[in-house]
């Protein structure tokens, strides 16, 4: 390759980077990848606080095990809940009405915990929550990953990076600078591109690790350690970063492209929305031109579609034909450079009218 | 077609319906040259259709023998300081110049070291580590001045230059380009404000409404139009006596005697035969203080081509 244009690519990209990470704008990419560290922080704090105060509940009635709260079950009476649990670790009578106390009785083994509800001196409901396990905590990592992640937080954040790069410059009226130089217009094209790419799966890739950090923080250090060194940890860890990437490579391209050819971003953004969420439902041919199709067959945990989701997010979950990984990739990669190729043509003939802008 | 000529074969460039200009065919050779016309005349539309930030519609266009689809050439010869007031955000007047420069493939203390004698040139060193956006109008005229020409361009094109520039650094500006002139480069300078061009242009193109009107320099083009004879003012003593010596010529058509009584004004349809007649009257003992043409400016060209209205637009 010309040295020359490496030198421009990198002049292109130093530009660019200082605009993607530090323009006042990007202000709501950070916040977009934020979100779910919050989510997950909070998720954390709620776990820690809820093992103390259930520890503290099972030491109270040391008799109660898991097996013997989930053979508590509607119409018991408050003396057969007794005889089998012991007096409850916490009792709150939260309402009487029409003569008929309501009561609401808690015990615990020191990591599940039972709620019954009683009404009078029956039993109504029961809540049986069972301690954060592992297993659980890493299929809702990936459900938050899949459906609110990938298609929300890392979908907006490129439509606002990447349709920036031209249409952003256009109404800030600066891009005709890029046109004076003695630059091709296919290296402003990979200069702006490389840069948003840089800018994204920096961003949404920390997010990822301190994600994944925060989320096991609260399990067992010897738990932990068995899932990242002798487990799929780190094999999941990099999966995770290596979707992210390549989906900020896959909507990068698409959003640049759409900026080059489109005026208003929400357009090119919701009906691309809506193309990646009927991408499960759309024939075998139409649904390889999507990012989403490959970037499924990509998570490294499969998500369990249960019979009570309802039919929205289980479209989103919906993967009917999962390809092997190395098409994915390769698919990916090939529908990027058709988009690259598209965008660098359109740039070859751009013209600067701000006028009409 | 000449190295070093800047070409347009007629080039028409319509935005969906409207005109921008219709039918442009322009040898333009090193100097100064103006584009002058009103607002919308289509000087801006030149301009960008030569740097290739538009394409036309019709016809070609090369400058020094090159087009802008070859921009890693093209954009090593011309520079191009265009209207549009507006900077990448964030950047200081030197960050501004140095980051385009880099994209020429300059090192840094290369791209820094051109830069800083590019904003020396235009007198902006002090301010040239603020940030742009809290420079004033003429300041930023200024850095986009020092950008435009920090790689030594061979054509410089400006689009309204002396825009918002107080008088003492329009007359540096000015002295800056006829620098750039001397040494045999092009400079293409629009203007709407005509005795600015009077004072700076070698030679002008007047444009109206998207079509070229007139081109060339400007005492030539005033020569050549017939229907508004030139009018002299000549400062004499006995003004009727050289008025009826005066008359006795076909070329002569109309002789005013100045309402102070120091002078004639006359109006004749040729300018050379004129200047004859008038070395001939001088030895006939008439006492001839001053000539001075009245209406060879610009302004009065414009006013005869495209009607005063517009001329004063």
């Amino acid at each position: 390759m010309n040295p020359l244009w490496l030198s421009q690519t990198w002049a292109v990209m130093r530009l660019e980077l200082k605009k993607s990470f530090f323009n006042r704008r990007s202000f709501w990419i950070y916040l977009l990848a934020l979100a779910p560290v919050l989510i997950f922080a909070g998720h954390a704090l709620d776990v820690s606080g809820r093992r103390g105060h259930r520890q503290q509940m099972g030491a109270r009635n040391p008799g109660v095990t898991a097996e013997k709260m989930r053979q508590v079950h509607s119409g018991m009476t408050r003396d057969e809940v007794t005889k089998l649990l012991g007096p409850p670790a916490e009792k709150i009578t939260t309402s009487r009405r029409r003569g008929v106390e309501r009561q609401n009785w808690a015990y615990s083994d020191g990591s599940a915990e039972l709620r019954v509800y009683f009404a009078g001196d029956e039993v109504r409901g029961t809540n049986y929550r069972d301690a954060c396990n592992f297993g659980e905590d890493t299929i809702i990592f990936a459900a938050v990953f899949q459906f609110f992640f990938l298609r929300l937080m890392v979908f907006f954040g490129c439509v606002f990076v990447f349709i920036n790069l031209f249409r952003g410059e256009m109404l800030d009226r600066s891009l005709h600078y890029y046109l004076l130089a003695p630059v091709r217009r296919e290296i402003v094209v990979a200069g702006k591109f490389l840069a948003g790419l840089v800018a994204t799966s920096v961003i949404f890739c920390t997010s990822i690790g301190l994600q994944f950090t925060i989320l096991n923080m609260h399990f067992d250090p010897q738990v932990m350690e068995q899932y990242m060194a002798r487990g799929s940890g780190w094999h999941h860890l990099l999966s995770y970063l290596g979707v992210t990437a390549l989906a900020c490579l896959g909507y990068g391209t698409v959003f640049l492209t759409a900026g080059l050819f489109l005026r208003n971003p929400l357009i090119p953004a919701v009906t691309i929305e809506i193309w990646e969420s009927i991408n499960g439902i759309l024939p075998a041919m139409l649904r390889k031109f999507s990012v989403i199709y490959y970037l499924r067959s990509l998570t490294p945990v499969e998500i369990p579609i249960d019979r009570g989701v309802p039919p929205p997010l289980a479209l989103l979950a919906l993967n009917v034909e999962p390809v092997a990984p190395y098409i994915a990739v390769i698919g990916l990669l090939v529908v990027s450079a058709a988009l690259l190729a598209i965008a660098a043509r359109s740039a070859r003939t751009l013209q600067i009218n701000y006028g009409a802008e | 077609m000449s190295a070093d000529l800047i070409a347009f074969d007629n080039v028409s460039k319509f935005y969906g319906e409207v005109l921008g200009v219709n039918r442009v065919t322009l040898h333009i050779p090193p100097g100064i040259t103006s584009l002058v016309g009103p607002n919308g005349s289509g000087k801006t539309t030149l301009m960008n259709l030569m740097t290739g930030l538009l394409r036309p519609t019709r016809g070609s266009i090369t400058v020094c023998g090159l087009t802008p689809s070859d921009p890693e050439k093209f954009f090593r010869l011309v520079g191009y300081c265009s209207q549009f007031d507006s900077f990448p955000k964030g950047f200081t007047g030197f960050e501004f110049v140095y980051s385009f420069l880099r994209l020429f493939g300059h090192s840094h203390a290369e791209a820094s070291r051109i830069a800083w004698e590019s904003i020396e040139r235009v007198g902006l060193q002090e301010a040239a580590k603020r940030k742009v956006a809290g420079y004033s109008k003429g300041m930023r005229q200024r850095i986009r001045l020092a950008q435009a020409i920090a790689h030594d361009p061979r054509v410089l094109i400006l689009d309204e230059p002396l825009n918002g520039l107080d008088p003492l650094v329009r007359a540096e500006t000015i002295a800056l380009f006829r620098d750039f002139a001397k040494e045999g480069r092009h400079l293409i300078i629009s203007s709407h404000v005509l005795h600015e061009v009077d004072i700076i242009s070698d030679q002008v193109i007047l444009l109206s409404s998207g079509y070229v009107v007139a081109e060339g320099q400007i005492k030539a083009v005033r020569e050549e139009i017939e229907e508004h004879p030139m009018q002299i003012l000549i400062r004499c003593t006995r003004p009727q006596a050289l008025a009826s010596r005066l008359f006795e010529h076909d070329h002569i058509v109309e002789a005013k005697v100045h309402s102070d009584g120091g002078g004639l004004l006359i109006k004749t349809k040729s300018a050379d035969q004129f200047y004859l007649l008038l070395n001939q009257v001088a030895l006939g003992g008439f006492d001839i203080q001053t000539v001075a043409p009245v209406d060879d400016d610009v302004n009065s060209v414009y006013g005869y081509l495209i009607g005063q209205e517009e001329a004063t637009r």
